[in-house]
């Protein structure tokens, strides 16, 4: 809302210069968005409807400076003639339409616009269009006031005829377009068919134009949902809308009209006709409201003086009783306030603890720090959870991401879930238009965006949401392309391969104290052969070159990854059930094992073998050599594990330990046809 | 004087002394105990007459103390010179790498970290949320104006909600149903954070993003006042820009806060003057608060007559670009390495 510094001061005689002005107001709760050439742009939020005007404003600075509001006259000078041409004006649907006023003018083709209404016009960026036109532009930014003028001679039946649209009714409106109506609009109509949507625009049949003589003057007050959902449903906002569907005054209905009389027969271009028509089926009695000092300051923290609640919300245009013991025994002074029709935003009590907050703009409060009164919980695990899983992963020299949750169509297919994706109804553009399957597609991209930016190490992991139709869950994923380990001037460089990511993933499952299963893995976005199951909780391998390269990654640089559910690694562990276990008392024997083996038998069935045919000493088994090459045959592969037996109770003897190698030697041969290298 | 040759020769053995191994050799020629050269003179002295005697002692004891002296600094030397083998010590180490945070999850945590000072809980909740939770329940029903505020994203169709509640329609747009869940379930005193990310339909460009992070706060209890909102977040604004950083709070309009207000710190790039960063008003919009509304007590089932409390939700995002002077909140969401690695670990 612009308001121009020159229309303020001619309704409060502000003693302060624009910039003061703009602060002043900003303290009350008008957030300035611009200060130019002597207007003030206002953010007026969606609360104070009445300060979408200059009289709403003005009335605000002569609050915040305790000087008088000179409201603009509103008593035309010559009375309108009796007898006038025939009006039948009819609500027919009082929920939607509960006050419509109309006027009737005879038109002057010698009126014109003066030079002031023009730049205070042209200030608040409306263009000079009529002399009509013109002032009921200027109404509506003085007073918040909409109205809308017909062409007398239009209206058939001479009626207006205020109700719901019928089934099918269509208008073409002022801005040319052919609309089609339902049932839950409200329409001005005449006697055969609508001529306005009511509070949103008129209708182009009944617009005013240069051969008008007689014009009819709406000026209304329409329900605020109606107008907003009539707007929503046709994607047409005006200023009028704007001002119906916050709430306007139900009082400056006929206060609008009577403006309008003293501008158009001040500038000469119209005369009232007959007197003004007020439909009013149901009058509202104006909301009084009981305010009890002590609730003022148990919301505020502040004692505001006795004196100086009706010296703060009478120059808002409130009345306020005298104070007078109430009921309520934990605040015996209170006073009944009576709220003006347009300050729609004030319902309740608590509304007027905010207006006596308002008005030194919270600048008077103390900064006090509530007390605790209980100990709190510990947060969330799963707040704790991600922040270990960051830990760990900054630890494995990860950078974290953050990417969008919504993502392309074309990025989300190959990840979806079999039931499908989460679609947005109403995305800003493809780009957003479905929310992640997976993390895995926004980490891709991320690569993607590096790789291309001479990146050629990239090591990134994202925590968060991933959305299937049946729910979210949340995620762990990570990516790695380039070296497996940091390039170093004693090595030569090598690339990441599958273990450098199942390392990471071994590592984070460590932590969290799950130990699941790793299988080959089948699924549309990792490479077959390259990629593992890890138990039920997640995936991790290489991804699908042609998914990379579709998304910008060089399609011959390898790309791995993993995802984990987040949810299935549980809560850290805080270690709350733990009991230390005592050191061993005892040394330990080291074996070591080298068996050929077939080159497709997993390395975990070996490990499996001997873990079976071991004694319970056998504590520790690792690969330590994996051996292809000379020496081995094809199709097979040499396979070396370091055994490690130890016996809580006593010192374990070379005999014991040989005995359990041949064992484990037997059972391997027996089950893999393993050889003794 | 006669031992003048066996200085020189001694000057010459010490300074090819290239190793241990030769300096020990070196000390057992000339001072060995036993046959020393320097040992053995001083031995044969013996043998001259008693005048002689102590003329050529003294220059054998001279000679002596010399060579201990000439000696010790050719071991000291030793020591301090670097093996042929040596180590270059300024050669890049192996480091094992550590990765960056987001810069985000920094501020964000860095916000958690305050507020867990001052005995918040941290709460977590569904991205994906019901009308109930993210509209009605914050008094904001169907046709609420203020639902404008916040142009909101729908799903196609609806996704079941974890817990078995009413099923989500639309991306929650604010952290607010995670604070009525919470009262759902809970008695006041209540005082907690909840941070997560939140949807809005705003394009992206330099400022706007569609996707942000927002941490919000509620504290309800007997006895809570406006004047506990603005001390708390004038701390959290210290605590985050600075002692020295002007801040205001003031009256403002959210439907789920009456009274709301706003937190503002004074324009760094102006320091208060007014520029084209703070729109010529001296001050910046950090952050939007009030008292919790008793429709939203009404809503869960709490007395508003006996309790009252505060909220407020501030953005990471604005928080970033305000501290670090970032100018482009898409930097935030490519994740460019360069970008990353900038901030601290």
């Amino acid at each position: 809302m612009k308001l121009p510094y020159s229309w303020l001061t001619e309704l409060v005689k502000v003693p302060a210069g624009v910039d003061a002005v703009a602060s002043a107001l900003a303290l009350r709760g008008f957030e300035v968005a611009s200060i130019d050439n002597g207007v003030i742009d206002f953010e007026i939020t969606a609360n104070r409807p009445d300060c979408l005007s200059v009289v709403g404003l003005a009335r605000e600075a002569s609050a915040a400076y305790g000087l008088p509001l000179a409201l603009p006259a509103r008593t035309p000078t010559s009375g309108s003639t009796s007898d006038a041409p025939q009006l039948d004006v009819t609500i027919e649907d009082a929920e939607l339409c509960p006050r419509y006023c109309a006027q009737l003018f005879e038109l002057r083709s010698s009126g014109a616009t003066p030079d002031w209404m023009r730049e205070r016009l042209e200030a608040s960026d409306v263009r000079s269009i009529s002399p009509v036109v013109d002032v009921t532009n200027y109404v509506m930014l003085e007073m918040g006031q909409p109205t809308h003028a017909f062409d007398y001679s239009k209206l058939r039946g001479h009626a207006l005829r205020i109700r719901r649209a019928a089934p099918g009714e269509r208008i073409r409106t002022l801005d040319g377009v052919d609309r089609a109506l339902d049932p839950e609009m409200l329409v001005i109509a005449d006697a055969d068919r609508a001529q306005a949507i009511g509070g949103v625009m008129g209708g182009a049949e009944s617009e005013i134009n240069g051969a008008t003589t007689l014009m009819v003057l709406e000026s209304a007050y329409f329900k605020p949902a109606s107008v907003r959902r009539t707007s929503r449903r046709l994607a047409k906002k005006t200023e009028a809308s704007t001002r119906f569907e916050r709430g306007a005054d139900v009082a400056g209905a006929p206060a609008a009209i009577a403006r309008a009389i003293v501008l158009l027969e001040q500038i000469g271009a119209a005369r009232a006709v007959g007197p003004t028509i007020d439909r009013y089926p149901f009058p509202r009695t104006p909301l009084a409201l009981t305010l009890r000092a002590a609730r003022i300051q148990h919301l505020l923290g502040v004692r505001v003086p006795d004196a100086e609640v009706p010296a703060r919300l009478e120059p808002l245009g409130f009345s306020v009783s005298a104070a007078a013991p109430s009921g309520d025994l934990r605040s015996p002074t209170a006073w009944t306030v009576t709220v003006p029709t347009y300050r729609v935003d004030v319902q309740r009590e608590i509304d007027l603890v905010e207006e006596i907050a308002r008005h030194d703009g919270y600048q008077g409060l103390p900064a006090t720090f509530p007390a605790l009164t209980a100990p709190q919980a510990a947060p969330d695990p799963r707040s704790l959870r991600d922040r270990l899983i960051r830990h760990l992963l900054t630890a494995c020299g990860m950078s974290e991401a953050v990417t969008f949750s919504f993502i392309e169509a074309a990025a989300a297919d190959a990840f979806a879930h079999p039931d499908g994706l989460v679609r947005v109804a109403n995305p800003l553009s493809e780009k957003f238009a479905v929310m992640r399957p997976s993390l895995l597609p926004g980490l891709v991209d991320a690569a993607a965006h590096n790789r291309r930016r001479q990146h050629d190490h990239i090591r990134l992991f994202e925590t968060g949401t991933r959305f299937r139709p049946a729910g979210e869950t949340r995620a762990v994923a990570g990516i790695w392309c380039g070296a497996g380990v940091e390039p170093h001037w004693s090595i030569t460089s090598q690339a990441a391969d599958f273990y450098d990511v199942k390392g990471v993933v071994e590592t984070m499952c460590r932590a969290f104290g799950v130990d699941p299963a790793f299988e080959p893995a089948d699924v549309p976005y990792l490479v077959r052969g390259q990629s593992a199951r890890v138990g039920a909780i997640g995936l991790v391998g290489q991804i699908v070159p042609a998914i990379a390269k579709a998304r910008g990654f060089p399609p011959d640089e390898p790309l791995w990854g993993f995802e984990l559910d987040a949810d299935a690694l549980g809560s850290s562990g805080r270690g709350d059930d733990l009991r230390a276990a005592s050191l061993p008392r005892f040394p330990s024997i080291v074996r070591d094992l080298s068996v050929l083996v077939d080159a497709a038998l997993p390395a975990a069935s070996v490990r499996g073998t001997i873990r079976t045919a071991a004694p319970d000493t056998l504590t520790h088994v690792v690969e330590f050599d994996r051996y292809r090459g000379k020496g081995v045959p094809d199709g097979r592969v040499s396979l070396s594990l370091r055994l490690t037996f130890r016996s809580a109770e006593r010192t374990l003897t070379d005999a014991e330990a040989d005995a359990a190698m041949t064992r484990i030697f037997a059972a391997l041969a027996d089950a893999h046809g393993a050889v003794r290298r | 004087m006669a031992y003048s040759d066996l200085q020189q020769e001694l000057e010459r053995d010490i300074a090819s002394i290239k190793t241990a191994a030769d300096l020990r050799a070196v000390r057992d020629r000339y001072l060995s105990r036993r046959s020393g050269k320097i040992s053995v003179a001083l031995k044969d002295l013996g043998s001259v007459s008693p005048d002689e005697r102590r003329v050529r002692g003294q220059a054998l004891n001279g000679l002596k103390q010399f060579a201990e002296a000439q000696l010790d600094a050719a071991e000291r030397a030793l020591v301090s010179a670097p093996p042929a083998d040596a180590t270059d010590v300024t050669l890049p180490g192996r480091t094992p790498l550590v990765g960056h945070r987001h810069p985000l999850t920094l501020l964000r945590e860095r916000v958690e970290q305050i507020f867990l000072r001052m005995g918040f809980y941290i709460a977590e909740g569904p991205e994906l949320e019901d009308d109930y939770h993210n509209f009605e329940a914050l008094n904001m029903p169907a046709e609420h104006p203020a639902r404008d505020m916040q142009d909101t994203l729908y799903l196609a169709s609806p996704v079941p909600s974890a817990d078995g509640g009413r099923a989500a329609t639309l991306l929650r747009t604010h952290t607010s149903g995670m604070q009525i869940r919470y009262m759902e379930q809970h008695r006041p005193p209540v005082r907690l954070i909840a941070p997560g990310r939140v949807y809005r339909r705003d394009g992206l460009d330099l400022t706007h993003s569609p996707m942000f992070t927002q941490v919000e706060g509620l504290v309800v209890d007997d006895g809570i006042t406006l004047a506990d909102l603005k001390g708390t977040l004038v701390a959290l604004a210290h605590e985050l820009f600075g002692r020295d950083r002007g801040t205001r709070f003031r009256p403002s309009f959210f439907p789920y806060t009456e009274p709301s207000a706003e937190l503002d710190i004074s324009c760094a790039a102006c320091g208060g003057a007014g520029c084209g960063m703070c729109k010529g008003t001296g001050w910046i919009e950090v952050l939007g608060s009030g008292m919790v509304h008793p429709a939203v007590f009404e809503a869960v089932g709490y007395d508003p007559e006996r309790y009252t409390g505060f909220a407020f939700g501030v953005g990471i995002e604005r928080l970033a670009l305000l501290k670090w002077g970032i100018e482009d909140i898409r930097l935030f969401y490519e994740n460019d390495l360069r970008f990353l690695e900038q901030f601290p670990l």
